[in-house]
């Protein structure tokens, strides 16, 4: 049972990689709204083998349950680990080989 | 005004010492005025300093012409400059930056994200080069329902 689905293919050594993380998203206008506080995903890394191949400090306008496609140079059969970090300073790592 | 100058000089060197391609850039940790800048201009110079910033064609910024939902609009970017970060603000939302993405060594930028959109405006993206010039390109788009409030 995941946070994020992930999905990672590989063509001619280049890795398209889909990944979905579940995640209210609130923004302060929201959660002023709702009564609480803001939390929203503010940094996302892609890692194969201990190299970074995808960094991304993000800020509340990112969408809820937010999508993220990006490609790198990879290969079949390598696992790709997806890490996120929020305002709240939760952390979720989740991976998946790539295809 | 002179403080200001040497944490924004320290923070670079921090930067340029840290080993960029093996661990990942947290910006909301490095540059935090990027984060409450309220307009796109003050957004760049607190992400990359007072840099001259070039219209660019090889960057490709893909969005729907019309976005049927604010709260979710689909935003492609593309890019053959050899890039260190490449930065997507709008000019709609209470503050302007949206996201920095931090390329690794052979990294290939083609990023897609969905994004929130309080109107019709405008979305820009801002590519650092590693030749240390700053490029930049744009695309208008309207939108149906205002993504902030929901």
């Amino acid at each position: 049972m995941g946070n994020m689905k992930i999905k990672a293919k590989e063509k001619d050594g280049i890795v398209k990689a889909k990944v979905m993380a579940k995640h209210d998203m609130l923004t302060y206008d929201q959660a002023k709204k709702k009564g609480t506080e803001a939390n929203f995903i503010t940094h996302m890394t892609g890692k194969v083998n201990d190299t970074v191949v995808y960094d991304v400090s993000t800020s509340q306008f990112l969408s809820k349950n937010p999508l993220f496609k990006f490609k790198f140079k990879g290969k079949k059969g390598d696992k790709l680990e997806m890490t996120w970090v929020d305002l709240k300073g939760n952390t979720v790592t989740e991976s998946k080989k790539i295809k | 005004m002179m403080n200001r100058r040497n944490f924004l000089g320290l923070g670079l060197a921090a930067v340029a010492l840290a080993p960029m391609t093996l661990s990942a850039i947290d910006f909301r940790k490095e540059k935090p005025d990027a984060w409450t800048a309220k307009n796109v201009d003050d957004a760049i110079k607190a992400l990359y300093g007072d840099v001259k910033v070039e219209e660019s064609d090889k960057i490709t910024v893909k969005t729907p012409k019309v976005a049927s939902n604010g709260g979710a609009v689909p935003v492609t970017i593309k890019s053959d400059i050899d890039a260190k970060t490449v930065t997507l603000l709008q000019n709609v939302n209470p503050e302007s930056t949206v996201a920095t993405w931090t390329v690794p060594e052979g990294g290939i930028v083609d990023y897609s994200v969905k994004i929130k959109m309080k109107g019709s405006g405008k979305v820009i993206v801002v590519v650092e080069g590693k030749d240390g010039k700053f490029y930049t390109a744009s695309n208008e788009l309207e939108v149906a329902l205002g993504g902030c409030e929901g």
